[in-house]
């Protein structure tokens, strides 16, 4: 099938992305330099920075969550591929400029994770105080070697309020660390996207099959089965996750469910209701929940289901004043 | 005969290679599209269009610094983990002491200090069906036929060959790495997309000193 998109030359998409996206947010954010989204309005002096790193084509993400009470700096890269290096090692000595500290969120993916590292290198040696933090929470992958997918979102949310609040570098590690190590992600898939640049398909899925493990970027998982329906999907997907995280009865969850790119609201919300009805039938509390469009795949059709283990002070976090494009609290 | 490189060598190396990735830039992006996002071609044009223009500049510079100044221009441009590879390991060829004029045994040095660079930033190792099953006996084809006695273009020659060897191998290997590890089986059957750039890399290289050799 012909790629059907609204594009003008492919080699421009990121920067005519991010100039559109500041454009249409430029009380809260801006562009600095090539492909560095930061906030309109710089945090106060002295408080730890957030900078996260990503390819492009998952809008809003990874750009949408720069905003008072979470990222500073978000380094864009092509579509679907890690930045370069040095962008974000001036990313990073930009955001320290004024002598602060800085918590780089990386999601774990090898080029993101290639770019961090070489940045870390590089601004250790010039003695800035930085801290590295890998999410990695999709269970589809064995422990140890896990993509980092939506939970991401969740990382910045709580980590942002700490550095808003005057947290010390050490304190927002430690709050994001603790997100980061109760949080677990499995996504599914129905239908694939095309990558914007080259117009090929990115994976090949049956009419009536569905992948259980699809990862960030469309590479699939192995849990390929007949389309289900929105009430088994969720149930197939919800217990995979509790079991992941060993979730006993009585504890406190957050649930995210994060649209692909082609999966309508309407679909996540009947998602949605099935996990909140398993949830009460096992005893296990609904504290918070979040659905949407946060990190999407083009138009991929499917979705991505979050669930978190949450503490009284990761819900406070989660609670705090938010103003970013794509994610806000009052 | 004095078998030494210096600069205008490297600038055909990268050059011939440049060309060759060129070359191959559909069939790259088709490997890809296997286990990646279908556009490895496109960023190894960009990233040796960057070694290659970094090569051009004229200053005084001594290989080493040449090479460091080259692979840092590759980690300035978006390409995700290939670019990345690609540029540490260039970048890393220029920790080791070459002058302005490299013979067999420096140029061996600074391949292996690339080697060391990449695995500071990378776990995967041969038979991980990555970049690294190209890299690995390509570099050490190299230093054994240097501390063999064998020319530069020999050497080069015989890397070239590991390299090829290496990325042949790959066909029936599973993605064990990076993004394509996620898909188990399906990876079987076609050669990984970044070690087949990196066996056109030491080509492009072995053609370069080939010509000279010959001329």
């Amino acid at each position: 099938m012909r790629m059907k998109k609204f594009i003008n030359d492919p080699k421009n998409l990121v920067p005519e992305l991010l100039e559109g996206f500041t454009l249409a947010f430029s009380d809260k954010v801006r562009l600095n330099g090539t492909n560095t989204v930061v906030r309109a309005t710089p945090k106060p002096a002295g408080k730890v920075r957030l900078v996260t790193l990503g390819g492009s084509g998952h809008e809003p993400g990874l750009s949408g969550f720069v905003g008072s009470g979470m990222l500073d700096v978000s380094v864009a890269g092509e579509i679907f591929a890690a930045p370069g290096a040095v962008k974000c090692i001036e990313a990073i000595r930009d955001a320290c400029a004024g002598g602060e500290s800085t918590l780089l969120i990386v999601l774990n993916h090898a080029g993101d994770v290639l770019a961090g590292n070489i940045a870390m290198q590089a601004v250790e040696r010039e003695g800035l105080k930085v801290r590295m933090l890998l999410t990695e929470e999709d269970i589809s992958g064995p422990q140890g070697d896990r993509r980092g997918l939506v939970g991401c979102v969740a990382v910045y949310k709580v980590a942002g309020a700490a550095a808003e609040k005057g947290a010390s570098l050490d304190a927002c590690v430690e709050v994001a660390q603790r997100m980061a190590n109760n949080m677990r992600t499995l996504a599914v898939a129905v239908r694939t996207a095309t990558h914007p640049a080259t117009g090929q398909p990115i994976f090949e899925l049956g009419d009536d099959e569905m992948e259980v493990g699809m990862g960030q970027h469309g590479e699939s998982g192995t849990g390929r089965m007949q389309l289900k329906s929105a009430d088994e999907t969720a149930e197939i997907m919800l217990d995979k996750l509790l079991q992941d995280l060993r979730v006993t009865e009585g504890e406190e969850l957050l649930v995210l469910l994060n649209g692909a790119g082609a999966t309508t609201l309407m679909e996540l919300y009947l998602v949605f209701r099935r996990v909140a009805h398993l949830l009460t039938a096992k005893r296990i509390r609904l504290v918070r929940s979040a659905i949407g469009e946060f990190i999407t795949t083009q138009e991929q059709a499917g979705f991505q289901m979050m669930i978190a283990r949450m503490d009284r002070e990761l819900i406070e976090l989660w609670d705090a004043p938010a103003q970013a494009p794509f994610f806000a609290k009052p | 005969m004095n078998d030494v490189i210096c600069i205008s060598d490297l600038r055909r190396m990268f050059a011939e290679a440049a060309k060759k990735i060129r070359q191959d830039q559909a069939i790259l992006s088709q490997l890809d599209c296997i286990g990646g996002d279908g556009d490895h071609g496109t960023t190894m044009v960009r990233a040796m269009k960057q070694l290659e223009d970094a090569m051009k500049d004229e200053n005084a510079k001594p290989l080493n610094a040449r090479l460091k100044d080259a692979g840092w221009s590759v980690l300035g441009v978006d390409g995700g983990a290939s670019s990345a590879i690609l540029g540490s390991f260039i970048a890393g060829m220029g920790d080791a002491e070459m002058g302005q004029e490299s013979d067999c045994g420096r140029l061996a040095a600074s391949l292996t200090a690339g080697l060391e660079a990449l695995r500071k930033q990378t776990r995967a190792i041969p038979g991980d069906k990555t970049m690294m099953d190209a890299f690995v006996p390509a570099v050490q084809a190299f230093a054994a036929a240097a501390n063999s006695g064998e020319s530069i273009a020999n050497a080069m020659e015989y890397a070239a060959e590991a390299a090829r060897r290496g990325a042949d191998a790959t066909k029936d290997m599973i993605a064990k790495y990076g993004r394509a590890r996620f898909l188990g089986e399906k990876t079987r059957g076609s050669p990984d997309a970044g070690a087949t750039s990196v066996a056109l890399l030491f080509a492009g290289f072995s053609a370069a000193l080939m010509q000279e050799k010959e001329a």
